[in-house]
């Protein structure tokens, strides 16, 4: 399996130099430009930049090659329509735009680490912030890129396995391994990912806020455990609800401000028997 | 110095004990632990930088009580899991030890050189932008041990952290590990590894079993395995 993954390479091209948020910009107006411009001509002039970019970071050849070689393949077989039609500039532009694509994807995937792309995702998605804090997503792109290779050796593993005990055609004997294990794998990570603290830094940029959410969560406690307690006042001593219990509920139900640590060790926090 | 208050550790959804009520006192520079499968070396260690929290007790570290200042202990105490694969989580060498100091070091260029120092003290200079993939076994723990130090633990805590490694690599790691300037708290069931630590624990069915001079703790050990192994035995 040829993976483009992990193509980055240090180098001192100009390329290299850029920041992210250039190089992906360059990728948006380029496709978008070449998604609008129906003109042969220009489209292969925009293709021949690209490819000379790609070559301008000096890309791994054999993974570069099969890549692109692939992009034509599947160039050509989405404009088998027009090319049955006789409209072979519009075969040639569907191609060409498609090559165009792939190859600046590549050049940036040559030119930029992973660091920096993990810059780039948080820097982008501060506008969604308060949904998301940036550097998660950050780190969520990067997780994700590092389970995919994973997931893939958990995979042929478990099918030598299988063919190993006769199991060729079982597709329980892959599939069920792979899922355990691959669940399995996750919540090692997870775990790693917490012993070395990371994630916690955002925690630490969100303090402040935290604190202004649990003074606020904190006076509508109190208020709200005061007029409770206002209403409940002529039958206290009567029924089998104390005050003590009235507070606990009501500070649950305001759903006080939770730390991402306080949240995780929440979950993974052993149970009472009760609980159970 | 780090300090177990009556900590204990019952599983969730069945109830049974994990580790006992233990109380215990770590400030020793090198402490092995050593004990059977599943009998609660890994929930003890884990207990440590707040993996796993106490069903009941504390545990401090430092003076600063894990459950509620889980963080700030993360910041003092590293840890190093057996299988490395699962603890390194970028593509290359040196942007996984970046990762570690990202916390730390805000600077980018900073964090280069830093994280670049960090993998040149492991001996992984020349490998840093090699992906994590193409790194062997030996050389993958050694990069999650960069990851570690980077961020400059106060204490180290190593879950079994040779079992995966050939013999080479096994005594490599292990000097490593020995040579370090921080407390080292080592889960191992290599006894010759075990043996030379300051002090030594044998932990067995969720509870200390013997706790003190690591060649008495061995015997120890090895009678609690082969007396249980003789008793285990079918009759002939």
């Amino acid at each position: 399996m040829i993976s483009t993954l992990g193509l980055y390479r240090p180098r001192d091209t100009p390329l290299h130099r850029a920041p992210a948020w250039l190089k992906v910009l360059l990728l948006i107006i380029t496709t978008v430009v070449v998604l609008v411009t129906s003109d042969t001509v220009t489209s292969l002039g925009i293709m021949c930049a690209a490819l000379l970019l790609l070559a301008s970071t000096a890309p791994p050849l054999r993974v570069t090659m099969w890549t692109l070689v692939g992009t034509a393949l599947i160039g050509l077989v989405s404009s088998t329509l027009f090319l049955w039609r006789g409209d072979y500039d519009r075969a040639l532009d569907v191609t060409a735009d498609l090559l165009t694509i792939v190859s600046l994807a590549l050049a940036i995937t040559t030119s930029t680490s992973m660091a920096e792309m993990l810059d780039f995702v948080a820097y982008a998605a501060r506008p969604i912030r308060a949904v998301l804090p940036p550097e998660t997503l950050g780190l969520m792109f990067a997780l994700m890129l590092r389970a995919l290779p994973e997931v893939a050796r958990i995979y042929m593993e478990s099918r030598q396995a299988a063919r190993a005990r006769g199991l060729d055609k079982s597709i329980r004997a892959v599939v069920f391994p792979t899922t355990t294990r691959t669940v399995g794998f996750a919540l090692q990570l997870g775990q790693a990912i917490h012993a070395r603290g990371i994630g916690e830094e955002f925690d630490a940029s969100h303090e402040a806020r935290d604190a202004r959410d649990k003074k606020r969560t904190k006076k509508r406690t109190q208020a709200s455990t005061r007029s409770r307690k206002a209403q409940q006042a002529p039958s206290r001593g009567t029924g089998p609800e104390g005050s003590e219990d009235i507070e606990t509920r009501s500070s649950e139900s305001t759903g006080e401000a939770m730390s991402t640590e306080e949240a995780f060790e929440r979950l993974i926090a052993p149970r009472g028997k009760n609980d159970k | 110095m780090i300090e177990f208050k009556g900590a204990s550790v019952v599983a969730p959804d069945t109830g049974v004990t994990i580790l006992r009520p233990t109380t215990l006192t770590l400030a020793e520079r090198h402490i092995s632990i050593v004990g059977a499968n599943g009998g609660g070396k890994s929930t003890l260690v884990r207990l440590i930088n707040g993996l796993i929290p106490p069903t009941e007790g504390s545990v401090e570290v430092e003076g600063l009580n894990v459950a509620k200042h889980g963080a700030e202990v993360r910041r003092r105490v590293g840890f190093l899991f057996t299988d490395p694969s699962a603890q390194l989580i970028m593509p290359t060498a040196v942007e996984d030890v970046m990762l570690s100091l990202r916390r730390s070091v805000k600077n980018k260029d900073e964090r280069t050189r830093a994280a670049l120092a960090a993998l040149e003290e492991m001996g992984l200079g020349e490998r840093a932008d090699v992906s994590v993939s193409a790194l062997s076994g030996g050389q993958r723990q050694l990069l999650a041990l960069a990851g570690v130090l980077a961020v400059t633990p106060s204490v180290l805590i190593a879950d079994e952290p040779t079992t995966l490694l050939d013999l080479r690599w096994r005594a490599h790691v292990g000097a490593l590990l020995r040579s370090l300037p921080v407390q080292l708290i080592e889960v191992t069931h290599d006894l010759d590894s075990a043996s030379r630590a300051e002090r030594t624990i044998v932990i067995d069915d969720g509870g200390i079993a013997f706790d003190g001079d690591p060649r008495e703790a061995i015997q120890h050990y090895r009678d609690l395995m082969f007396g249980r192994a003789a008793r285990q035995a079918p009759p002939e």
